[in-house]
């Protein structure tokens, strides 16, 4: 069976390329395109693996992280924040709140990005 | 004898008057003749002592005649002398006379011309009194707070600009006219400024210190006078709030636009690099072509930005540090093997230097000191013509950690080399090997290694090569 990832993100052509990405891998991607249904989504679905963004319209990555971490059923499921900034107090907060790993959306492609997943939960 | 004889013979003659015997005669003439002797004796002596007597008197008579002389030779010599003590007298008397004379003239002439300069001081008076009402009017009226310092630091002036700043009265500034600067700082408003100068009253030049909400001065000291007579330090308080809060409009503008601008330059990163792996279906080599030169341009905007954001960061103060305990070896050596097959390309050797001896740890914030070694080793690589070679070497000098990167690139023009760190500065001469730039990755990087307490500077020739360094202070242990 395929695992599943879920994908917190607004923006929709970041939401297109990357379901596309990971599609083709064989993962099984839901899509929500804020942080309220993000929180929907995971408690639904337990993906194995939530990729997040931070600057979202309705909730926030962090305070999805916040949540997640509040809650023992969800707090293990491993989160990498894709994101348009990384600043050095960001980084702190999200290495806090247990988040594997952190891509700066300018700085890394889909294909980095489907390397860190497959790092994370394997193929 | 022959008296008595003769006597005798009278008495002869008359012998026969008296009846006297022969020897009665004889007995009588020869008593006669005794006692005349005897007289004649006394008579003697008496003649004797008589010319004694008159040899006496001769001699007296001699002394006193000597001793008149004398008195007189005396008197003469007296009366010469007070002859001549009264022509001296009377000749100094005229010459005295004489000299009054031309004393009262002479004190005539000084006395006129001590009026004069009397008349030449007072109008000299007059015009620095108007001098100094007019440096006054102009301290007084100066935009800028002005507080000025003896040279043993104690207040003397403290002009009404600088009492509003510091939001005092007229009265309460009098009361601090004399006052150390030391004593100062028990005043509250006055803690700041009597920190920053310090007890020895250090030179500042444009320091800003936050005096209240809406309210940011910029300090600076100017010391007065020369080396051997000091007149004091001048204290010149700027009102920059206005600056700040342009520059604080600017900055945030620029960020905001900044992290705007990245949202569809990572869509378009993400779309472009899709393609061209392939991934949305085969594309022909010209369309691949096309959309790798659209790719690097994209890239280049991105990198813009980034700049842009860490310029605007730094100036905001908002360039949080992360700081940890590194060996720079380790992470030099890794920038400069992602850069191997960059220089690769344009044919240049890329070397990195191992440090001789084992380095000391230094405490940064890897990410920022990432950025600097990076930014110099880009550089390089940009504006060192082909077949060139670049040698980045980690050291440890002075008990520093020091990284140098030396190429053999165009350098900096001589006329250019003082501005080479300020912002969007770019050489002339590079600015025509590379068009795309924002000239600020030295800015940023003296930014950044200065935050961390260290140094950055090069060594250029034109057309021979730049090295770039900078230092890092060691770990404290």
């Amino acid at each position: 069976m395929a695992k599943k990832i879920l994908l917190v993100e607004d923006e929709d052509l970041i939401i297109k390329l990357l379901q596309k990405k990971l599609v083709s891998e064989g993962y099984d991607v839901t899509i929500a395109s804020d942080g309220e249904e993000g929180m929907k989504a995971l408690r639904q679905n337990k993906p194995e693996l939530v990729l997040l963004d931070i600057v979202m319209p309705k909730k926030g990555g962090f305070e999805v992280l916040e949540e997640i971490n509040q809650d023992a059923d969800l707090r293990n499921i491993p989160v990498i924040i894709i994101s348009n900034s990384g600043q050095p107090m960001e980084l702190d907060r999200a290495q806090r709140l247990g988040v594997k790993d952190w891509l700066i959306k300018t700085e890394f492609d889909p294909k980095e990005v489907l390397e860190k997943v497959i790092k994370q939960i394997g193929k | 004898m022959e008296k008595n004889d003769k006597k005798l013979n009278q008495k002869d003659e008359f012998g026969p008057a008296f009846s006297f015997s022969k020897e009665e005669l004889l007995l009588e003439l020869e008593n006669l003749n005794r006692m005349m002797a005897a007289k004649d004796m006394q008579i003697i002596q008496l003649k004797e002592k008589r010319g004694e007597e008159i040899k006496e008197l001769q001699a007296i008579k001699a002394q006193l005649e000597e001793a008149k002389g004398i008195l007189e030779i005396k008197v003469e010599a007296k009366t010469k002398e007070l002859r001549n003590l009264t022509e001296s007298l009377e000749k100094q008397i005229k010459e005295r006379t004489k000299e009054l004379q031309e004393k009262v003239e002479e004190s005539e002439n000084s006395r006129v011309a001590l009026m004069n300069m009397l008349e030449d001081m007072e109008e000299l008076r007059r015009r620095t009194e108007q001098e100094k009402e007019k440096t006054l009017a102009i301290i007084t009226t100066f935009s800028d707070g002005l507080l000025f310092f003896d040279p043993l630091n104690k207040l003397t002036l403290i002009n009404p600009q600088a009492e509003s700043y510091f939001e005092i009265d007229l009265n309460a500034s009098k009361q601090l006219i004399g006052e150390k600067i030391g004593d100062l700082r028990k005043n509250p408003k006055f803690e700041y400024l009597a920190d920053l100068l310090g007890p020895k009253m250090k030179k500042i030049f444009r320091k800003e210190i936050p005096m209240k909400q809406n309210l940011t001065l910029e300090v600076s000291t100017v010391a007065v006078g020369n080396e051997q007579s000091k007149v004091g330090t001048l204290v010149i308080l700027h009102d920059i709030t206005r600056e700040k809060t342009v520059e604080r409009m600017k900055t945030e503008f620029v960020s905001i636009a900044a992290h705007q601008l990245r949202t569809p330059m990572s869509a378009i990163k993400w779309t472009l690099r899709m393609i061209l792996d392939g991934d949305l279906g085969p594309i022909t080599s010209e369309q691949k072509d096309f959309l790798d030169k659209s790719y690097v341009s994209n890239e280049r905007m991105i990198s813009l930005i980034n700049d842009l954001l860490n310029v605007t960061r730094i100036e905001e103060g908002r360039h949080l540090y992360n700081l940890i305990l590194v060996n720079l070896e380790d992470l030099t050596s890794n920038i400069v093997s992602s850069y191997t097959e960059i220089a690769k390309r344009k044919s240049l050797a890329l070397e990195y230097v191992k440090p001789e001896q084992k380095l000391p740890q230094v405490k940064v914030d890897v990410e920022k000191i990432r950025l600097v070694i990076s930014n110099l080793i880009e550089n390089a690589i940009k504006y060192t013509p082909v077949k060139g070679s670049i040698a980045v070497k980690v050291s440890v000098e002075e008990g520093r950690v020091q990284v140098a990167v030396k190429d053999t690139g165009v350098g900096i023009l001589k006329d250019q080399q003082e501005r080479i760190f300020t912002k969007f500065f770019r050489g002339t001469n590079v600015m025509r090997m590379e068009t795309e730039g924002t000239g600020l990755g030295l800015f940023i990087a003296k930014n950044i290694v200065e935050t961390h307490g260290g140094k950055i500077w090069f060594e250029s020739e034109e057309g021979k090569g730049t090295t770039f360094l900078f230092n890092l202070p060691t770990a404290a242990v």
